[in-house]
């Protein structure tokens, strides 16, 4: 693995921690907007879904950064 | 208050009422409270059911009672304040466990109440599907879980041998 490969999956392991510890109502906005993101894919196969009605986290780079 | 809150709430009333004996947080979202966010679309509410005078135990109530409300049923959860929550009653001494030993949270101001994530983890183990596989490695590798509890619950409910073809 190179130096750089390795700092990358580092900053994954980090973002997925970050994740983990942010609030219960925090990570529900999450949810909600993963649900925005995944909704069309879904309904495209076949299966209904609702998008829930709870704001969703501001922008999709809170996924990125969740210190945002 | 928020969507949540007031479905939350609801599921309160209902335990408040007897028509639950008791409610935890479980599934997707049960995990999510301890691992990163996981996509999911309904919520999954484990109950114990009081027994009714033929000792049966039946969701029948809990739905009428919420029809009567105007809640909808869709598929097999019903939808309340726009969230779908599917009741599952616990069928088996892991669940009953996992129910009595819940904890207390709040969701915003509204209490409610997660199954731990070490029972979180044996039921996924339980249940053994591929996504319960997945999740199982979520837990291992970012929540914080004790130990020796978790494996005093494998003890217990004769997961262990699944536990060491899994992890071993």
């Amino acid at each position: 693995m190179t130096p750089e490969f390795e700092r990358i999956i580092a900053a994954k392991e980090k973002r997925r921690k970050d994740l983990a510890a942010l609030s219960f109502p925090e990570k529900v906005a999450i949810v909600v907007l993963l649900q925005k993101m995944v909704a069309p894919i879904w309904k495209g196969r076949g299966r209904e879904v609702h998008v829930w009605q709870i704001p969703a986290a501001n922008d999709q780079s809170v996924l990125a950064d969740p210190s945002r | 208050m928020g969507q949540m809150e007031r479905t939350l709430a609801v599921i309160n009333e209902l335990e408040k009422g007897g028509l639950v004996s008791r409610y935890a947080i479980g599934g997707a979202m049960g995990a999510t409270f301890y691992v990163e966010p996981v996509v999911t679309f309904d919520l999954d509410v484990f109950v114990v059911l009081p027994t009714d005078s033929g000792g049966l135990l039946t969701l029948a109530p809990i739905y009428e009672m919420l029809r009567s409300r105007g809640y909808q049923e869709e598929g097999e959860c019903i939808v309340i304040e726009g969230i779908p929550v599917q009741f599952l009653p616990a069928y088996n001494p892991l669940l009953e466990e996992a129910l009595a030993e819940a904890r207390e949270t709040m969701y915003a101001d509204v209490p409610t109440r997660v199954l731990r994530v070490e029972h979180l983890l044996a039921i996924a183990l339980q249940t053994g599907r591929p996504k319960d596989h997945e999740r199982i490695r979520l837990f291992l590798k970012e929540a914080d879980f004790d130990r020796p509890y978790l494996t005093a619950i494998l003890k217990r409910h004769d997961l262990e041998e699944l536990w060491e073809r899994m992890n071993g």
